[in-house]
């Protein structure tokens, strides 16, 4: 009913000819193609000075429950460029906390995009459907610190907790029986299960595949690499892929095309996580120049 | 919503997904009088279950300290304050349950402990109702004073808010006995579960970033054998079984016994909606105003009956049988001297005397000429 209202009040406003072009954004993006290794750039590159920063609005999660009553975050801004080979976006929004720390009730900042990967016939814009997957960068806070910082751990997380031991981890040879380091991880369930979550990543940005809300997966890839910086009270966060990719389920760019995206955000301190977040109204496009 | 049967608070009531109960329903009975908070319950949990990294705070059973101490502290005037005074009719619950006070935007009203609290496992032990004044003795019960150990599991619930509240299903309730088991592989530590639970009996493992819950000890339970908490309890205060829904309950099963038949141990906080298969013998000294609000309103009838329980033969014998076997007991019998407990093939696996045999001896021993002091 809400996602109708609004789609209503968006078409009036479309066809009302009194739209702001900043508006109209976020419904076409643009990546703009640039003579740059676009493989190799970074957070603060000079490619993004100019490129324009298009304002795309967030609304809170209003699909299934639980719904956020209010999101942290309302509008991010997004750059993108590519150079034929490689595709990146650059986010920018507001965020007053820095959420990147593991803890028992701390969640962490988080953003995705998430893509189709057919467009034709087009999943819901929300998680996908069944038949109709989409592809989805999911760039979370935790695993940039991770990466900077060493794996969080409870040693990070609680340094003063203390424990006498850890079943068959002795401190020195030969005091107990001697166990690989999988036979130890048995005590260590999430481990043990081999869950994604437990172990550490190469790249920050998780790359996830969903047929509707609740069945999101992880796949077992990492094309995207990914940089984030969060400094006086905003959040920039790069996602870098190959417009092409070796994987039948992954997103494929190419250059004159167009590709509806979405976009989502999780602000941490205000316990955002799974479904509590801001996402995009309907699908954007973001055309390849 | 749905609306599901709870005979607990003895209606109709909402639930996230139709009533599917399992062929049998893990359940624990605990003797509240009994309990002296020696954790050996709590330990017997954490070297079996509990002991790997990010489970170092971490007590799927613990014991707590009532009516000040909780883990995570203050984990029940969390969720009542927030649910606010409800109401009952007699037996049946008119107030709220938690699915029912959820706000439009939840499945459920929770109450989400912060990080601390996680940190004192046994925050507020010992601690008494009120002020000891000088002179103050023991006359009556209740007690003017009083305190008393709850020792608490994952209560397996009927209607589990954790599993209601995952928005992958990484949660779910197995068939054949109840136990509610988070899948490790599933999850996506979003803490939802976390979240859910009233009993906050759903934890964070900050090394794995999933969330873990106790299992009901599945793999003793499918033995046969009752989980590690109860069978190490060394006040012989617990015992496991199976539990009936009350048109169904079997008056030689000692759990339906119990629970349907005397109706003396009583589910904890039923009013929250779950339908918890933890059942508590409720503390005799404690103020009934507390109990009730703990344990429903049939606890003033259960203390009767505890405290009859010398001149009620069936009764004491059933508590003979509490602590008296690590098999899981589906029926019972008893004669006159004896309890006797039966496997689910019929089997016997334990007699129990319900009065131990007493001997007086002579104050004056004759072979020795000697006197026989009271002194140990």
């Amino acid at each position: 009913m809400r996602a109708k209202s609004f789609l209503f009040i968006l078409a009036c406003f479309l066809f009302s000819g009194t739209v702001y072009a900043e508006e109209a954004a976020f419904v076409e993006f643009t990546s703009y193609h640039r003579d740059t290794d676009v493989g190799r750039v970074g957070l603060d590159s000079e490619v993004w000075k100019n490129v324009p920063a298009m304002r795309h609005p967030l609304q809170r999660q209003f699909l299934v429950l639980p719904k956020p009553s209010e999101v942290g975050v309302k509008e991010v801004f997004v750059q993108s460029v590519h150079d034929g080979k490689y595709i990146a976006f650059r986010l920018t929004w507001k965020d007053s906390t820095e959420n990147d720390t593991l803890k028992i009730t701390n969640f962490s900042d988080a953003a995705a995009l998430e893509f189709p990967v057919r467009k034709d016939p087009l999943p819901k814009y929300f998680m996908g459907e069944m038949q109709k997957p989409v592809h989805i960068l999911y760039w979370k806070a935790w695993r940039s610190r991770d990466q900077e910082k060493g794996f969080q751990s409870v040693k990070t997380a609680y340094p003063n907790m203390t424990s006498d031991l850890y079943t068959f981890d002795y401190s020195e040879k030969g005091r107990g029986t001697e166990k690989t380091q999988e036979e130890k991880e048995i005590f260590i369930p999430g481990r043990a299960a081999k869950n994604p979550l437990s172990f550490p990543h190469k790249e920050i940005v998780e790359e996830l595949s969903a047929e509707g809300p609740g069945t999101l997966t992880t796949k077992n890839i990492e094309n995207t690499s990914g940089a984030a910086q969060w400094k006086d009270g905003e959040w920039t966060v790069l996602f870098v892929r190959p417009l092409t990719v070796d994987d039948a389920g992954s997103v494929q760019f190419k250059t004159g095309e167009t590709i509806p995206m979405a976009i989502a955000v999780w602000e941490g301190g205000h316990l955002e996580v799974g479904s509590r977040k801001a996402v995009s109204p309907a699908w954007a496009e973001i055309r390849l120049e | 919503m749905r609306k599901v049967y709870n005979w607990q608070i003895g209606r109709n009531a909402s639930y996230i997904f139709p009533e599917n109960r399992p062929k049998k329903q893990w359940a624990i009975i605990f003797d509240l009088n009994k309990c002296i908070s020696c954790q050996t319950c709590s330990l017997a949990c954490k070297t079996t279950w509990t002991s790997g990294k990010g489970q170092e705070y971490m007590f799927w059973n613990n014991v707590e300290s009532k009516p000040y101490g909780g883990y995570p502290v203050g984990w029940d005037l969390g969720i009542l304050s927030k649910l606010g005074p409800q109401a009952w009719k007699g037996n049946k619950y008119s107030g709220k349950t938690l699915f029912e006070a959820a706000d439009k935007d939840e499945k459920i009203l929770y109450h989400l402990p912060e990080d601390a609290d996680w940190s004192y496992p046994n925050l507020g032990e010992d601690e008494v109702s009120g002020m000891v004044n000088q002179g103050d003795w023991i006359a009556t019960y209740p007690h003017r004073i009083w305190m008393f150990y709850l020792p608490r599991t994952c209560a397996h619930c009927t209607y589990p808010a954790c599993l209601a509240a995952c928005p992958r299903k990484a949660i779910y309730k197995r068939e054949e006995d109840g136990i509610v088991l988070i899948d490790q592989s599933r999850c996506r530590g979003y803490r939802e579960c976390v979240r859910a639970c009233p009993y906050k009996k759903s934890m964070f493992n900050v090394e794995t970033r999933v969330s873990e819950k106790c299992i009901g000890c599945y793999p003793k339970v499918e033995k046969g054998e009752m989980p590690q908490c109860v069978t190490n309890c060394i006040g012989k205060i617990r015992i496991h079984g199976f539990v009936s829904t009350p048109d169904k309950a079997r008056k030689d099963n000692p759990m339906d016994y119990l629970i349907h038949y005397r109706k003396i141990a009583l589910p904890y906080y039923p009013q929250f909606g779950l339908e918890p298969n933890l059942y508590y013998i409720p503390p005799i000294h404690v103020a009934p105003s507390f109990l009730e609000q703990m344990f429903g309103p049939q606890v003033e009838k259960a203390m009767g009956s505890y405290i009859n329980a010398r001149n009620d033969h069936e009764l004491q014998a059933l508590l003979v049988l509490i602590g008296s076997t690590e098999k899981i007991l589906h029926s019972f019998k008893v004669d006159d001297e004896y309890a006797y407990g039966y496997d689910e093939a019929g089997k016997e696996v334990v007699k129990a005397p319900i009065t131990e045999p007493k001997i007086v001896r002579d104050y004056h021993d004759g072979k020795l000429n000697a006197y026989r002091q009271n002194t140990p």
